[in-house]
């Protein structure tokens, strides 16, 4: 046995250093010709095998590449003092059922099924039901002091008026109830001896003011039989929210100048197969997951349509594309940095500005101009909604879109530059979506639009190791003079909940900067960024990779620190394979309320009050301690 | 929305139009895809061959300028990627005086 395999092997060394070693010069050359032609008829059949199996292999137009994360989130946040107002309108609407008052129950049954959603607001019109009859059937029809008060004495009236001033947001519903409407209604319901009591009392200008303030006490102000209830300051928490994310991107060139990209996306929670853990009323943008965010908010584990877009490349032989699809729209420049990604290059946008899953389509064109290296410019448009068909005997909402120009005039590892000019039209008071703490939501009624501006500065020094970018945006509101009745009656950052006011332009302002230092000698990378949004700053950046909110899009603070380790392994998959540790520290420090909301007035936080109605909580400072396992291949 | 998208075709189409105008004299220019790159043991050039999209003709370029070259050593341009070239000839060597991936997205 033994010897059968030394002489196999001796066998094989004989046969390998024939092949290995020239061969001995023969005795007669005559055959060398022959021979060199049939070589050279080898070589040109192997070339053409090579290139027929180089055309048939995945490999020469399809590239496959994707990334998987794990992380860890500990959030914590100091909620200020309110009131709900969900809780205020299901007060209301629960005292009303439980007064069996036919006409009352009968209009909510016939607008929606509130036995199943008591707890819900936003089905079909209840909250214009809620502002327009309700509340002021509820405020004027509870009253009933209207005797005492015919025969209040005058220093009593006084101190009175004293003890129940209101406050503004009180002061600003009470001037949305007292339309004359409003007050025929509650007239008409009144018995005639009521009606003269009541008509005597207006026409006494103090006591009207404390009809009307006791009115709007009995309704709001937070006492016994209020449906306002006011919650204090709160805390909440979430300590260990896991989440796993996963993607595979595609990109095919079936034919010359065409290229087909995907991303298919799926990010979930750990024990969860839902947005529940992650949702809630602190931020809009956090509410539910909706179209524009799909696979950027945790949801389940569906593999979603991320992206998926075609682009034709070089037309007429031009540096001029055109692309459509679903687009690369999240995640734009300088968000890289943070994110230990690859620059976006020329499809991305300004992560100030937008951050949202857009389906929509783009022309550019890079020409070569030798003082601005990798200019190039380009137009956006993007849906943000599409509302289906139009009917006649409808108050149809319109499709909500966006368009924006890109000018970018340098864009090299040292330094890139780029200006933005985006316009956001039919703006809705809520995207789709299901199941949330508000029921179902859907576009309502169109609000407006939005202008939004940016410029941004972007160095990176390859050999020393730093990164540095500032940007800056503004965003304009043009509110028309529509509301959302599922918002109360709040309008383009105008208004407080049941009190709409006129519809005015609005301008905020945002600055974002950030730095960051790799040691390339260890794979350790240390940053660091801040951002400031003004009051009435407000972005398009739902999808952005925060947990709490969007913080680009917060008005006050966000301070954020970071530490990167990259383990250095060998790329095996591609150039850009890596593995990497990130963990990091976000500090949100809110100054007015409303952060990537575009549906009301932003208020300043230190100045609510506890009985102030609020859809949203507002949140003052919210912090985020994360850590994250990536590998990119 | 009819007023403002011919104003943002302006916006976008004149510096396009007034930039794409002109083209160096003498320059040869082409869009391919890259062969092989070989890159000088002292990093200060490399030499590249892209195979033309339009002839399937290999043209060996010499690449020298450290915003290129950068891209060679971290992989941003890599074999396989689309590129738009322009050179000089300059006796029996290609100078290449632009040298960038494709755009497009």
């Amino acid at each position: 046995m033994q010897n059968r395999a030394i002489s196999t092997i001796t066998a094989l060394a004989g046969l390998l250093s024939s092949l290995a070693l020239p061969p001995a010069p023969r005795a007669a050359d005559a055959s060398a010709p022959a021979d060199t032609a049939a070589l050279a008829q080898k070589v040109e059949d192997l070339e053409h095998d090579v290139e027929r199996l180089k055309k048939k292999s995945l490999g020469s137009w399809l590239e496959v590449g994707g990334d998987y994360r794990f992380r860890v989130d500990s959030l914590r946040a100091d909620v200020a003092g309110h009131a709900d107002a969900m809780e205020f309108v299901n007060n209301m609407t629960t005292d009303l059922v439980s007064r069996q008052d036919p006409d009352e129950i009968a209009r909510f049954m016939l607008t929606q099924d509130r036995a199943a959603q008591m707890d819900k607001l936003f089905s079909y019109f209840p909250g214009a039901m809620a502002t327009n009859i309700t509340a002021p059937q509820a405020a004027f029809g509870g009253f009933s002091m209207i005797d005492a008060l015919a025969g209040m004495p005058a220093d009593q009236v006084t101190g009175m008026l004293q003890m129940t001033s209101l406050t503004s947001q009180q002061a600003a519903i009470l001037g949305s109830l007292l339309t004359p409407e409003v007050f025929g209604g509650v007239m008409a319901n009144l018995t005639p001896a009521d009606q003269a009591t009541l008509m005597s009392i207006m026409g006494d200008p103090d006591k009207a003011q404390l009809f009307q303030q006791l009115v709007a006490q009995g309704l709001l102000g937070g006492g016994e039989g209020s449906y306002a209830v006011p919650r204090g300051d709160q805390k909440v928490k979430n300590n260990t929210l896991y989440t796993n994310r996963f993607a595979i991107d595609l990109k095919a060139k079936p034919l010359q100048g065409i290229t087909v990209h995907a991303r298919l996306l799926m990010y979930k929670t750990f024990g969860s197969g839902d947005d529940q853990a992650v949702t809630g009323n602190y931020f809009a943008d956090r509410v539910g997951v909706f179209d524009g965010t799909l696979g950027h908010v945790p949801s389940s584990d569906f593999l979603s349509v991320d992206q998926a877009y075609v682009t034709w490349s070089n037309i007429a032989d031009l540096p001029v594309w055109f692309s459509v699809g679903r687009r690369p729209s999240t995640g734009g420049s300088p968000s890289h940095v943070r994110d230990n990604r690859e620059p976006p290059g020329n499809g991305g946008v300004p992560s100030l500005l937008v951050d949202y899953a857009f389906d929509g389509m783009t022309l550019g064109a890079a020409p070569d101009f030798d003082s601005l290296p990798g200019f190039y410019t380009k137009i956006c448009y993007g849906r943000g909604f599409e509302s289906g068909f139009d009917r006649d005997d409808d108050d149809n909402i319109e499709d909500t879109d966006m368009i924006g120009v890109a000018l970018v005039p340098v864009d090299i590892a040292p330094l890139r530059i780029d200006f933005q000019w985006n316009r956001g039209m039919n703006i809705f008071d809520f995207p789709v979506m299901q199941d949330t703490v508000f029921g179902d939501t859907a576009p309502s009624v169109n609000l407006g639009d939005i202008d939004w501006f940016g410029v941004g500065v972007l160095s990176h020094f390859r050999d020393a190791g730093l990164t540095g970018f500032a940007n800056y945006g503004l965003s304009i509101t043009h509110p028309n003079d529509k509301v959302s009745f599922n918002a109360g009656n709040q309008g383009l950052l105008t208004g407080d909940f049941f009190a709409p006011e006129n519809p005015e332009d609005k301008t905020g302002w945002a600055v974002y900067l950030g730095g960051r230092y790799d040691v390339k000698a260890t794979g350790t990378s240390i940053g660091a960024e801040w951002n400031h949004g003004s009051k009435n700053w407000i972005t398009f950046a739902p999808a952005a990779d925060d947990a709490w909110t969007a913080k680009l899009g917060t008005r006050g603070n966000v301070y954020e620190v970071y530490l990167i380790q990259d383990l250095n392994l060998k790329p095996m998959s591609s150039y850009f394979a890596r593995a990497f540790f990130r963990i990091g520290y976000q500090y949100y420090d809110f100054d007015y309320t409303g952060s990537n909301n575009w549906v009301g007035a932003p208020k300043k936080i230190s100045e609510l009050e506890d009985t102030d109605l609020a859809l949203l909580a507002p949140i003052e400072m919210a912090q985020n301690i994360y850590a994250s396992f990536e590998v990119h291949f | 929305m009819t007023r403002l998208i011919p104003a943002a075709l302006v916006l976008f189409l004149l510096p396009a139009l007034i930039l794409t105008a002109g083209p160096a004299a003498a320059t040869e220019k082409m869009v391919g895809v890259v062969y092989k790159i070989e890159l000088a043991a002292d990093g200060t050039s490399a030499d590249v061959t892209v195979l033309d999209n339009k002839t399937d003709e290999k043209i060996h370029v010499l690449v020298d300028d450290d915003l290129t070259l950068d891209k060679f050593k971290d992989h941003r341009i890599v074999i396989d990627d689309e590129v738009r070239v322009k050179y000089d000839v300059e006796g029996d060597k290609k100078h290449a005086t632009y040298f960038r991936k494709t755009a497009g997205c």
